[in-house]
């Protein structure tokens, strides 16, 4: 199913600058606050976590993340764009796993829905992800 | 009557499976009784379930071409 919301692997560099690129064209934007999720290399129980893999219910990620964007457009009136770009796959640590790129008049509004917007995702947003470590085995979150 | 059933995260993993056709079933809890005879390990396991992409608490008729998913506790991000 497609979606706009889901990306093959980690988000890459050139999506985020192409998104950048973009928000020239917005020139009602003063200011955009982008959140850059990173796959953190814990150690539990001795062991590092190499990757994470993750899966999502695409066709209700599609759902929930447009009630998201719908939220946060109607609580901040200043918001002009909501962009959200998730992994499924593995992603390696230091690798990218989610995209929150937020445009607005001004900047307060940029850097508070910006965080609303990542508070939703984490609770509303069916994904699930395998940490993958070193040796192979893995944990589920 | 036909409905599909999916499994999400370590629910997949337990089941063995992703998606799985039940024939002939009413409810959700009527469901949920002839998975757990099916996957009995999913009964230690916390999850929500949707009906056709929309998560319900309630126990809902069913009808054929339903989706069902088991969705363990979301971990976006």
């Amino acid at each position: 199913m497609e979606t706009n919301y889901l990306t093959a692997g980690p988000v890459s560099q050139k999506l985020i600058s192409q998104l950048v690129e973009k928000m020239s064209h917005n020139t009602d934007s003063g200011g955009h606050s982008i959140f850059l999720g990173q796959v953190r290399a814990d150690e539990i129980d001795g062991k590092s976590v190499k990757a994470i893999e993750y899966s999502a219910y695409v066709e209700m990620v599609n759902i929930e993340a447009e009630n998201i964007k719908k939220k946060i457009l109607s609580e901040f009136p200043d918001v002009k764009s909501v962009d959200i770009i998730h992994s499924t796959g593995i992603v390696s640590a230091g690798e990218i796993s989610l995209l929150v790129f937020i445009s607005a008049g001004h900047r307060h509004q940029a850097i508070q829905a910006c965080s609303k917007t990542v508070e939703l995702i984490k609770d509303n947003l069916p994904v699930w992800k395998k940490e993958i470590f070193e040796d192979d085995s893995h944990k589920w979150k | 009557m036909e409905v599909k059933v999916l499994f999400f995260g370590v629910l997949a993993e337990v089941s063995g499976t992703q998606l799985k056709h039940y024939h002939d079933v009413k409810s959700i809890s009527d469901l949920k009784l002839r998975i757990y005879d099916d996957f009995p390990e999913i009964v230690h396991y916390n999850f929500r379930i949707s009906l056709n992409s929309e998560i319900t608490d309630n126990d809902l008729l069913l009808k054929s071409g339903d989706e069902i998913a088991l969705m363990p506790p979301f971990a976006g991000g």
